[in-house]
Order: C-alpha cells, then sequence, then structure tokens
C-alpha cells in the first residue's frame, strides 16, 4: 500500500528521466563491456604486467575511448541534427551550417598541415636516427670480437690438436703412463703458454666423466676449476672438430676448447677429451659483451623502427582526429550559441508580430547579443505597455461610445415616442433625422426624405416658407409660427417651432424643427367656441321669437279681414314663416348647444345600419343602396341612437348628393390587427372639393342650399366621443366617401 | 535495409574475426603415456611459433621465453572436471651475437643451458618438449578411470629494450597464443 502510493506521487516526468538515466547507465556499461572485449582482443600487455597494472590500464584506455566515443557521438548527433534541420528547413540551419562549415574549414586546414608535417618530421626523423652509420660501426667492432673469439679458438685448436696427438702417438691415456701425461700437460700448458689443459675420460653414453689430468695456469689458481658436465662432450664437434664453451669468471671470460682424442675422432668413438683454456682477460671481455650489447640493442631498436613509426602515426592520427572533432563539436558549440539566440530572436519577432507581446528571452550570455536580447525585451515590455495603454483608452472609448450610443438611443426612442413630430437638418440643409410621430404627421416615409436636402423635397409656397425660416433663422435662434397643411386630403395644423443647432463653439450645425397637430384641439375648441355661440343665440334669438310670431298672427287676425289686402297677407304670413325659420334654426342651434354625451353600451353595428338603409330604401327608388358586411362582426360599444344619427346624416347627405338618381355604397370591415371597425359610406355623386373638404366638418359649412352645416359638425362630434375617426376621401372612380373608423371592444 | 546488413556484417567480423596480426599458432603431436608413478608426456610441439620478424626479434638479442600450461583433469559426468595438475613449463632463448650461438633453457631441464649454434635447432628446442615426466602422488590416478589433458602455448615474455614493451603493446605483432590442446586418456 505505502509502496503505491509513492509510487503514485512519482510524477511522469520523474518516471520518464529515471528510465532514461537507467538506459543511459545500461548503454555505458554495454559500451565499456564491449571496449573492454576489444582492447582484451587486441592488446595484450604481457605476464609481467600486474592485474592491478592491467586493470589500471583497461581503466585508462575505457575512459580515454568513452571520451572519444562521446566527442564522435557529439560531433555526428550535431551533424546530422543539422542535416536534419536543414531538409525541414528549420529557421537558422542555414546559419548553423554555414558556421559550421566556415569553422571545419579554418580548424581542417591548420590540423591537416599539423598533422601531414608531424608525419613527415617523425618519419625523416626517425629514417635519419636509423640512417646514421652506426650500424657499420657496430658491426664491424662485431666482427672485431667475433674474430677474436675465432682467433682463439683456432689457437686453442691448434694447440689441443697438438696435445692430442702427443698423447695418442705416446699412448699417455693407458694407466700405467697416467704420470707421463701428467707430466706432458703440464709442459705443453707451460710451452703452449696456455691457462689450463686438461684431459677427460668418458665412459658410456651419458656417462661418466672422469678428469684424468689438468693443469692450470697460476693465474687462474683462485678460481674454481670444476670438471665439465658429460654432456658438453657428446655433443657434435662441428667442422673444426673442437667445440668452445665460455664461463664468466672474476678475471675475465674463460674459453675452453673441447677436442677429441684422437683429434677429430666421433665424440662417441672418442679415447678422451682434451679442453685447452684461454683467459680472455676482464677488461677485453666486458668491452666485447659492451659491443655484443650494443649491437643487440641497435638491431632491436631498428626491429622496432616500424612498431615506433606506426605508433607515432597512430598517436598523432588519434590527436589531429580528436582536435578536429573538438573544433568541429565547438564549431557546432559556437554556432548554436550564436544561431539560437538569432533564432529565439526571430521567433521573438515573429510572435510579438502576431501580437504576443508577452513573450520574453532568457539571455544566456552577457556578451552583445545578450544586449540585444535585453534590448529586445525591452522593447517588447515598452510596446505590451504602450498596447495595454491603449486597450485602456480603447476600452474607456467604448465605454464612452457606449454611453453616448446609449443615450443617443434613449434620445431616438423619446423622439420617436414623443408626440411632438422632430426633424432635423444638418449644416447643409440635408434631412438627418425625423421621428415616427412626425412620419405619421406628415404621413410620409423617413427613408424618403432621409440624407435629401430640404431644397428638392419642398416646392412651390413650401419652399418660399423654407427660405423664410432659413432668413429668421440667421437673425434668431428660434422660430414659432403656425402652419396649416392638407396632408393626405386632410387640412391639418400645426405649430412650428424651428431651433438652430448649433455646436460649442456657436457654429452652425444645422436646424431642429419640432411641430405639433393641432387639428384636434383647433377643432374641439373650435367647437366649444360654436356651441357657446349657438348657446346664446338660441337663448338671446329665441325669445322675441314667440312675441314676433304671436305679434304678426294677431296683426294677420286682426287687420286681415279688414284691410283685404294681399300683401298684408302675404308679409304676415312671410313674417310667420320666417320666424318659423328662424326658430328651426334656432332648435338646430339649441339641439347643437344641448347635445348629450354619448353613453355607449356593446352593441350589435349591423342592424343599425340595416335600419338606416331600410329608412331610405323606400322613398328614394331610383338611388342604389348596396350594403358590405362580414358575416362575424363583434359588439361595439355604441351609444345605438347617436351612431344610428350618424349614418342617417352621412346617408342624408349621400342622397343628396347622388340628387335622387346614383348608387349609395354602405361597407362594414374589421382589421383584426388594430382591431378597429371600419365604415364606409361613399356615393357616385359629384364629390368635394379640397378646399371644401377642409372645412367640412365645421359648424355651419354646408354645400347645401338648405343645410345649416351642422350635419357633419354633429356626425363629427359623435364619433369623436366613441373615440373614433372619421376622414372624407374621393370615391373611385367619383364621387365621395366618408370613413369612419371605430375602435374595437 | 542496406544499412542494417551493413552493421551486421560489421559486428561479426569485429566478433568473430581474430586480429590479422596474431598469428595462428597450434600444439600438434602430443603423446601421452603411463607410467608407473604418473604420467610422460612423450612428445609435445607446439608450430607457428617463430615468424619471420619473432625470428629477426630473436636474432636481434631480444630474450623470449614460451610458457606452456598443462593440465590434467579427471573426467566427471555431471560435474565439471576435478583438476588434479596445473603445471607450467618455460622455454627461453637468447641469441649471442658475438660468438653466434643460441642459449636455451628449459625449466623441465632445470633451466641448464643448451647452446646451439643453428637457428633451426633452436627453434626445435624452442617448440619441443620430449620425455616430460609428470610424477604425481601415488594413487591419485585410478586405473580406468578416464582423465583429461590439456595443453596451451604462448609467449610469455619479450624483453624489448628501455622497456618498450609496455609503450608498444599495441604493436607487439610476434605475439602468439594457441588454443587449448585437449587430450583425453584413460589411465
Amino acid at each position: 500500500m505505502a509502496s503505491n502510493r509513492f509510487r503514485t506521487q512519482i510524477s511522469k516526468d520523474e518516471r520518464r528521466k529515471r528510465k532514461r538515466e537507467t538506459l543511459l547507465i545500461l548503454i555505458i556499461i554495454g559500451v565499456v563491456m564491449l571496449m573492454t572485449l576489444a582492447e582484451y582482443k587486441i592488446i595484450h600487455f604481457g605476464t609481467d604486467f600486474s592485474v592491478s597494472d592491467t586493470i589500471l590500464m583497461f581503466t585508462l584506455t575505457n575512459i580515454n575511448l568513452l571520451l572519444l566515443i562521446l566527442v564522435i557521438f557529439l560531433v555526428f548527433r550535431n551533424l546530422a541534427k543539422l542535416l536534419y534541420d536543414r531538409r525541414r528547413k528549420v529557421m537558422g540551419a542555414k546559419l548553423r551550417t554555414r558556421l559550421v562549415l566556415s569553422f571545419i574549414s579554418v580548424t581542417l586546414l591548420p590540423t591537416t598541415v599539423l598533422f601531414l608535417f608531424s608525419i613527415n618530421f617523425i618519419t625523416s626523423s626517425i629514417e635519419f636516427w636509423f640512417n646514421v652509420p652506426v650500424e657499420q660501426t657496430l658491426e664491424n667492432s662485431l666482427r672485431v670480437g667475433r674474430r677474436l673469439y675465432t682467433y682463439l679458438e683456432d689457437h686453442n685448436r691448434f694447440f689441443l690438436k697438438s696435445i692430442a696427438y702427443q698423447i695418442s702417438t705416446k699412448k699417455l691415456l693407458r694407466h700405467r703412463n697416467r704420470k707421463e701425461l701428467f707430466r706432458y700437460i703440464q709442459i705443453a700448458r707451460g710451452s703452449f703458454n696456455l691457462h689450463a689443459v686438461e684431459v677427460y675420460a668418458v665412459s658410456g653414453n651419458a656417462g661418466n666423466v672422469q678428469r684424468l689430468a689438468s693443469d692450470i695456469s697460476p693465474e687462474l689458481t683462485d678460481e674454481p676449476s670444476d670438471p665439465l658436465s658429460p654432456d658438453m662432450f657428446l655433443k657434435d664437434m662441428g667442422e673444426k672438430n673442437v667445440r668452445s664453451v665460455s664461463s664468466h669468471i672474476p678475471k675475465g671470460e674463460l674459453t675452453k676448447t673441447i677436442g677429441t682424442i684422437p683429434f677429430g675422432a666421433v665424440p662417441e668413438e672418442a679415447e678422451a677429451f682434451v679442453v685447452v683454456s684461454a683467459l680472455i682477460h676482464s677488461d677485453l671481455s666486458e668491452s666485447l659483451t659492451s659491443i655484443s650489447k650494443g649491437f643487440e640493442q641497435y638491431r632491436q631498436i631498428q626491429l622496432l623502427k616500424e612498431p615506433v613509426q606506426i605508433t607515432y602515426y597512430i598517436i598523432i592520427s588519434i590527436v589531429a582526429l580528436l582536435a578536429l572533432f573538438c573544433a568541429i563539436w565547438f564549431g557546432f558549440h559556437l554556432a548554436k550559441s550564436i544561431s539560437i539566440p538569432i533564432m529565439q530572436l526571430v521567433e521573438g519577432t515573429r510572435r510579438v508580430a502576431d501580437g504576443d507581446l508577452g513573450f520574453r528571452i532568457t539571455p544566456a550570455a552577457d556578451d552583445e547579443i545578450g544586449s540585444l536580447l535585453h534590448s529586445f525585451n525591452k522593447m517588447t515590455r515598452d510596446l505590451k505597455f504602450g498596447r495595454e495603454q491603449l486597450e485602456l483608452s480603447a476600452k474607456m472609448l467604448r465605454q464612452q461610445n457606449m454611453e453616448i450610443e446609449e443615450r443617443r438611443q434613449y434620445m431616438e426612442i423619446v423622439l420617436r415616442n414623443v408626440s411632438t413630430g422632430v426633424i432635423t437638418l444638418d449644416a447643409g440643409g440635408f434631412v438627418s433625422t425625423i421621428n415616427k410621430s412626425a412620419e405619421k404627421m406628415l404621413n410620409i416615409e423617413s427613408e424618403s426624405i432621409l440624407r435629401q436636402s430640404y431644397k428638392k423635397l419642398l416646392k412651390g409656397q413650401y419652399l418660399n416658407i423654407a427660405e423664410e425660416i432659413t432668413g429668421h433663422i440667421a437673425l434668431e435662434d428660434a422660430v414659432e409660427f403656425p402652419l396649416r397643411l392638407i396632408i393626405d386630403g386632410r387640412p391639418r395644423s400645426f405649430m412650428m417651432r424651428v431651433n438652430e443647432l448649433k455646436d460649442d463653439a456657436g457654429g452652425h450645425m444645422g436646424l431642429v424643427m419640432a411641430f405639433d397637430d393641432l387639428t384636434e384641439l383647433e377643432k374641439a375648441q373650435r367647437m366649444a367656441a360654436w356651441r357657446e355661440v349657438a348657446r346664446r343665440i338660441a337663448h338671446e334669438v329665441k325669445n322675441p321669437l314667440t312675441p314676433i310670431k304671436l305679434s304678426a298672427q294677431r296683426l294677420n287676425r286682426k287687420y286681415s279681414g279688414r284691410l283685404r289686402d294681399s300683401v298684408f297677407d302675404e308679409c304676415t304670413g312671410m313674417i310667420i314663416d320666417h320666424v318659423d325659420l328662424i326658430r328651426n334654426l334656432v332648435n338646430e342651434f339649441s339641439s347643437f348647444a344641448r347635445f348629450p354625451t354619448a353613453n355607449p353600451v356593446p352593441c350589435e353595428l349591423p342592424p343599425i345600419i340595416d335600419e338606416t338603409a331600410a329608412l331610405y330604401r323606400e322613398g328614394h327608388p331610383n338611388v342604389l343602396f348596396e350594403i358590405r358586411m362580414p358575416g362575424n362582426m363583434p359588439l361595439l360599444n355604441l351609444d345605438r341612437q347617436q351612431i344610428k344619427q350618424v349614418m342617417i346624416n352621412l346617408v342624408n347627405n349621400a342622397i343628396a348628393s347622388v340628387r335622387e338618381q346614383g348608387s349609395v355604397t354602405i361597407t362594414l370591415t374589421r382589421d383584426p390587427v388594430s382591431r378597429q371597425v371600419r365604415i364606409e359610406v361613399a356615393d357616385d355623386g359629384p364629390g368635394i372639393s379640397d378646399e371644401d373638404k377642409a372645412r367640412l366638418f365645421e359648424p355651419y359649412f354646408s354645400t347645401k342650399k338648405s343645410g345649416m352645416g351642422l350635419g357633419l359638425t354633429i356626425v363629427s362630434s359623435i364619433v369623436a366621443d366613441h373615440d373614433g375617426k372619421i376622414y372624407v376621401r374621393d370615391n373611385q372612380p367619383k364621387g365621395t366617401k366618408f370613413i369612419i373608423e371605430l375602435p374595437g371592444v | 535495409m542496406k544499412q542494417k546488413i551493413c552493421v551486421i556484417f560489421l559486428c561479426t567480423l569485429f566478433f568473430l574475426q581474430h586480429p590479422a596480426f596474431a598469428q595462428k599458432a597450434r600444439l600438434s603431436d602430443i603423446t601421452v603415456t603411463n607410467t608407473h608413478d604418473g604420467l610422460e608426456v612423450v612428445y609435445l610441439n607446439v608450430k607457428g611459433t617463430f615468424t619471420e620478424k619473432m625470428r629477426e626479434a630473436v636474432l636481434s638479442g631480444v630474450p623470449t621465453t614460451f610458457l606452456f600450461y598443462i593440465t590434467l583433469q579427471r573426467k566427471r559426468r555431471f560435474w565439471p572436471n576435478k583438476e588434479i595438475l596445473s603445471m607450467e613449463i618455460t622455454h627461453t632463448i637468447k641469441y649471442h651475437n658475438l660468438k653466434k650461438e643460441f642459449v636455451i633453457s628449459r625449466s623441465w631441464e632445470k633451466n641448464k643451458s643448451l647452446l646451439v649454434r643453428s637457428f633451426r635447432e633452436a627453434r626445435k628446442l624452442m617448440n619441443e618438449i620430449h620425455n616430460l615426466k609428470i610424477v604425481l602422488t601415488p594413487g591419485i590416478l585410478e586405473k580406468g578411470e578416464h582423465y583429461q589433458l590439456k595443453a596451451k602455448a604462448r609467449l610469455s615474455k619479450m624483453t624489448l629494450p628501455f622497456d618498450l614493451h609496455y609503450i608498444l603493446f599495441f604493436v607487439s605483432l610476434w605475439d602468439f597464443e594457441t588454443d587449448w590442446y585437449v587430450m583425453d586418456l584413460t589411465y
């Protein structure tokens, strides 16, 4: 459990790192083992090389080889990486290649020169050493020495031959002649000036050796004179029939020459052996030995000439290669140290160009490139700061814009929803804004007039008015005036206020026109005024009418019979009639003034229309009544009596218009969207002029001779009391059309 | 694929091939007989020892020693063979250029100096062992038992002047070492 917990605590990177290290250790162990195996196969240190020295040698060799392999590995790895980068067109690969090639070229030339010079120098030096005429001298010396030994052997042989002959001839080997043998040997040694003369008898093949006689010079009496071993005698004597053996004694080298008796016999068949000794004194002997040793050493060194040369070549080659690889690796390192900051710089500029101003480069060195990187970092830092400031400013600007936009939208909403119509013109007289109320009041589409000059939009008297206002505005900041317009065939009355727009410096920015539709207000005021007039007239005029009529009737009754004058009767009759007429007039006035307030209750509209039509159908057979109604009319809040009067008035007017000959069409429609009911009463009479249309709903305006001009005023009043609207339009193709719009429930 | 084949070929060469400069020496003609107190190597010869270079070195007065290893093991079926005897024999040669003679000493002859004048004879003496008596503890060899005699020879020592053999170890071109010569015998 604990181990599991521990395992989970090790990060993935740590595990990967450990794995990599283990792999590296295994690879190094493997390489070392392989190298040791190869070295063991190649190198033999010899038996006198101790184990510790061998281990030390292997260790040193392995360390050197590992270092060499490491350098080679680094070089080839970098080389492979460079080639790969070049193929992939990695940024900076070309620069690195150029730098490495330059460095290799710079290194290769002196290294090659030095290598060739060293090889040549060593070759010529070694050749020179061995060309010195030492060998000849040594060989001559050796030849002298050899000659001396030969001479000594020949000298000994000569006397040995003589002694052997004498011994053999005189049969001195016989046992009874032993004394004579001894004497002869003494004489011979003395007379031949030999250092020793010995006679040996050998019995058997490997047999025993018996020294029969010997005589040694007094010079050698102190030296041990052991008899020779038997095998010395049994060996082949060679062409000269003698064998020489040397032994070193303190006084020099003693050369013993062995010969057979009789001389020249085969050793196995010899009767005895004579050994003649001659001493080479120590000084000469040592000289000979040194000559021999010197020659040997020279020959041995000569023998090693080639291996020494090869060794030097190998060492120089290794050093040259090492220098080359080190130089290449250093070239890579240098190229990397130059190209990496440049690549970082390139990457940095790219990132900065892409907008990443937080990018920083860590300078690896404190050199000029490091200063460059510091400058780059400072630049990006400053850029970042600048951008942050800009962003802050932009943010503030955006915020202000948003506020302005909100304010503008608010203003637009206010303008749109305000009942006053507002139109603004810019400094050039082009329409820049128009609100909904203005569109509605003037019955225009904003798209058709926006960005258009008022000079183009207005014509005739209206353009004159506009120019006049412009003139006024130049003198005063604001102008206010009433304006009457016929819009869509309807007279409208406006109160216009025109203000000049000025900027903070007082410069002209344009005009703003605000206007209110006073048509309904004026109508209501006029209606109220007329009602007051009607009430007063009715009150003031009605009172004297009764006495006038009564007085006229009284006069007629009293004086008609008396006078018998038709004129009198006509005059009184006229007075009475006109008083009636005036009474009717006053009654109408009175009814207008006292017109009751509507009391609407839900009721159906179609029966009212039907009833009205029925009233007139019988009396006007030449008039065609057409009624169009949808089947599902809803209930409306109506004062039935007043609406019926409205219908009667309108149908009456229509019949009067068609002059008993024509058609009257009553159309009832319903608009489900605006939830309004529309009543249209159309005739195909002569129609009404535009001037008359403007005053049609005013009191006492009538196109009929007998009319009081209050019918349509009353209709208008009733419709207004029902929150509806009444318009007059031209009927197509001819005639007039009255339209009433009543709100639905 | 070509690269892989090349790498495998080079590795095979490296591991299988002996270094080109190591001459192939071998033991041959080994004859062994029983004696009442042990064994006797009647004859043993090592061939391919004296190359031209080595001959040149010997004639230049380089003292040279051959080392012979001889081991005797009792054969065992399921166990490693048991070593009964292990001995080392040395043959040393030294040329005296003044007297033009070779001095050879052989350890199994109590290092008695043998003087010969011809190189052929000297080489023979260096390469051969004959009548080498191997005296063993009585009773260590059993009748009818199987034994194995192994022998091997190599250049033990070649003393260059100025101790150059320590430096020029990688150019000692005259080194040799034979394989183990194995001989099964029944006592």
